[in-house]
């Protein structure tokens, strides 16, 4: 039903969406997790990174010459572009709402995602964006 | 251009014969090479490797350091892959099954079989990797050793051009780690804009 493209970039957004997953339970940044259990968290991540490549590889026949239907490396360079960005957009914002109740002190500017790990991420977004455009105005 | 002396070919497709000569004998191992063989399994891995590389460490100054890191690997992957090509401009050597009988669990390439893109592509990706983390690296460099086995095992390389990926890789990870202090003010930028989002 859909083309080799778009099947990729499926297996790519759910593998992907577990990899953070995994990475933020490790990293200790719990503004990002979807679960507040870390075992939940990781266990998540795992199946959701194999599920991305079982996904992908049991719904066709996946060593096609890029001629002949298959990706060549640029173009499998911008599908998983697309496929990886839209999994951190989506864990941005689904975590900003599980996780709304997670407001933690205001962070120093350059804290980055130290900020994540008593804060969600809209609410930290939002104070980061705030220091930054009222020190452009002063300048 | 002769690139494999004649000497070496003899061995070297004496080696391929060998490995690929197991297909048929284990089907699920085929099944197995089929996945890694692809074009699409291991880049993926070693792709999200570098996203969970970016994320994990808790100190923030070696985070930084991952997070160059994953520059490093993504520059040195790239320039890996860029010699190949260059290389290929001034030798090609058929593919194994135009000179072989040999058991395909891949299609066809038609571009040059030696030296190995995918191999040089994915250890150049790997030793940025075991650059900055040892523990992650040595993962990375497995998977990329595994691609390369799964490539001579389903017919598409000799074992020589899979050796010659990695004797590319090598030097070329090792000059752009030497040489990403020049690039040192926008990679800092760039990571210091990431942190302004909260992404790095």
């Amino acid at each position: 039903m859909f083309t080799f493209a778009t099947d990729y970039s499926i297996g790519v957004f759910v593998s992907t969406l577990g990899i953070l997953q995994l990475a933020f339970s490790v990293g200790d940044v719990r503004g990002l997790l979807l679960f507040k259990s870390r075992i939940v968290a990781r266990t998540l991540g795992i199946v959701l990174a194999a599920g991305g490549f079982v996904l992908f590889f049991s719904t066709g026949t996946r060593n096609i010459n890029d001629y002949e239907g298959g990706l060549d490396a640029p173009t499998q360079a911008l599908f998983f572009f697309l496929g990886a960005s839209a999994a951190v957009v989506v864990t941005l914002v689904v975590s900003s709402i599980v996780n709304h109740r997670m407001r933690g002190p205001e962070a120093e500017p350059e804290s980055g995602i130290d900020s994540l790990r008593d804060t969600n991420y809209a609410l930290s977004l939002a104070r980061s964006l705030r220091y930054w455009w009222k020190l452009c105005l002063r300048r | 251009m002769e690139v494999v002396p004649e000497a070496l070919n003899g061995p070297d497709t004496g080696l391929f014969l060998l490995i690929n000569g197991f297909v048929g004998t284990v089907p699920i191992l085929d099944r197995l090479a089929k996945w890694v063989v692809s074009d699409y399994l291991m880049p993926i891995v070693l792709a999200l490797m570098l996203i969970f590389m970016w994320f994990i460490e808790r100190d923030r100054e070696v985070r930084v350091q991952h997070q160059l890191g994953v520059f490093v690997s993504l520059t040195s992957m790239a320039l890996s892959s860029a010699t190949v090509f260059i290389l290929n401009f001034y030798y090609f050597r058929p593919r194994p099954f135009v000179d072989n009988e040999v058991s395909m669990l891949f299609y066809e390439p038609t571009d040059s079989s030696f030296p190995s893109n995918a191999a040089a592509a994915s250890l150049g990706l790997a030793f940025g990797i075991w650059g900055v983390n040892r523990k992650l690296g040595y993962l990375a460099i497995v998977a990329a050793c595994l691609y390369g086995l799964a490539r001579v095992y389903a017919g598409v390389h000799y074992p020589l051009d899979i050796i010659a990926g990695a004797v590319i890789a090598v030097p070329v990870t090792y000059l752009v780690f030497k040489l990403r202090d020049l690039l040192m003010p926008i990679l800092k930028l760039a990571i210091r804009i990431a942190r302004v989002f909260r992404l790095a």
